[in-house]
């Protein structure tokens, strides 16, 4: 195999992780010589110290400095380092490397993302029609601006509601005073407009899958978590088959044509329906989870990314645990000075 | 019945549910009376291998089986009567 050079972002495996890590890892095993370029927003981004998955990292520009400085940031990596392909995993950059993703096909660094109007999708306003296209359900969603409408949609969704913002943050609330808290908490750190939603009781079920482009997906992985933080982030977690859930997974890639990762929340009821609380346009944390089940999700992106035709088979075994756990190491404080001073290591 | 069929349940009494990650630990009663009502044997059916299996009065096994029943009932594992 090649030793093709590949950049990942989201290596803050710190205790609400990025994707990176498990990315790095994934492409790893599939090409034991491909080499991993960290690309970090922070010198104290722990992958940037992990030498032995990853092999050279970058300080970042932050994606709200503008795309000119992320493009050429990109563009000195490849020609200082070397540079094939990219897998970003974080929200709020992809929006950059959605718009600029033919520039840098031009300049040979290939990546396979979903389109801007498949983005847009994510957004948790769209949900009920996502949600219909697919035939699942979607929790009654509410989009509102001031107190009148907070108070209006709490009088249809009942108590508890949960009370989100566009794109990030996510509380239950109890009472009205309660929710008018979390209104403004939200709208100063996110603006408007703010979510009021329904809470549906079952379990929550998750999968991880990466699209074609063409209605075709390159595998799924459905799992259910097992142990989460208190910042909701999975601990232990068992791999499932839902076939609702991967019916409704079936028909969101073919219905929409998705192209790259995604995972997709669902609550799955005791009267056997799904229902769509969230999709996400990227890999999850646990990625990982998926190679080490079988189907190694990033690798097979990474090859659509290069124009590879990746396999297709996903019969993964059911009642596979995965684990997290907290590990650490010790390295040299010069590293530190590097990334900080150089922006790389 | 359906989502008790489905379980996958080893000898020790450990049983998974593959759609919803669910997992249960069955104690020996418990393993013998979900063995008999994925075979279809009826209420009585049960109590009866029941009698014969364990060292039990009838009022006593009566009682604990509907006990369980009801646990079942609670997990979502049996559908509401």
């Amino acid at each position: 195999m090649s030793e093709i050079k590949v950049a990942v972002s989201g290596i803050n495996a710190v205790d609400n992780p990025g994707p990176g890590v498990g990315v790095a890892k994934s492409i790893k095993e599939w090409n034991p010589k491909a080499k991993i370029v960290g690309l970090a927003y922070d010198p104290m981004e722990p992958g940037v110290y992990m030498k032995w998955l990853i092999d050279k990292s970058y300080l970042m520009p932050y994606p709200s400095q503008g795309a000119d400085a992320f493009i050429q940031r990109l563009l000195y990596i490849k020609e200082n380092y070397g540079l094939d392909a990219v897998i970003p995993t974080l929200d709020a950059e992809l929006p950059i490397y959605i718009e600029y993703a033919q520039r840098l096909k031009d300049f040979q660094i290939a990546s396979f993302l979903p389109t801007k109007e498949q983005f847009r999708l994510r957004s948790k306003e769209r949900l009920n029609s996502v949600a219909q296209k697919i035939g699942i359900k979607a929790p009654k969603t509410f989009s509102v601006i001031d107190y009148a409408g907070l108070r209006d949609a709490l009088k249809e969704v009942g108590y508890p509601a949960m009370v989100k913002g566009l794109f990030y943050k996510a509380y239950k609330v109890y009472t009205y005073e309660e929710a008018v808290e979390k209104f403004n908490e939200i709208v100063a750190q996110w603006g408007y407009p703010v979510l009021v939603q329904e809470v549906v009781k079952g379990e929550e079920l998750n999968l991880v899958g990466v699209g074609d482009g063409e209605g075709g997906h390159f595998g799924f992985l459905n799992i259910k978590k097992l142990w989460i933080t208190q910042l909701g982030k999975i601990w232990t977690g068992v791999t499932i088959r839902n076939p609702k859930m991967i019916s409704a997974a079936e028909n969101f890639v073919r219905e929409f044509k998705w192209r790259g990762a995604f995972e997709l929340e669902c609550i799955y009821t005791p009267e056997g329906e799904v229902y769509l609380i969230e999709i996400n346009p990227r890999f999850p944390a646990w990625v990982y989870f998926a190679t080490g089940a079988g189907v190694n999700l990033p690798a097979r992106l990474l090859m659509a990314s290069l124009g590879e035709e990746p396999p297709r088979d996903w019969d993964y075994e059911v009642g596979k645990l995965y684990v997290r756990f907290s590990d650490d190491f010790v390295t040299d404080m010069g590293l530190f000075q590097r990334i900080s001073t150089y922006g790389e290591v | 019945m359906e989502k008790l069929k489905r379980l996958a349940i080893n000898e020790e009494g450990f049983a998974f549910d593959p759609e919803t990650g669910n997992s249960f630990v069955l104690n020996q009663t418990g393993l013998f009376i979900v063995k008999k009502l994925r075979e279809g044997l009826s209420e009585e059916e049960i109590i009866s291998e029941i009698l014969k299996e364990f060292e039990v009065d009838e009022e006593t096994a009566r009682r604990d089986f509907y006990d369980f029943m009801e646990q079942l009932r609670i997990l979502g594992l049996i559908d509401n009567k």
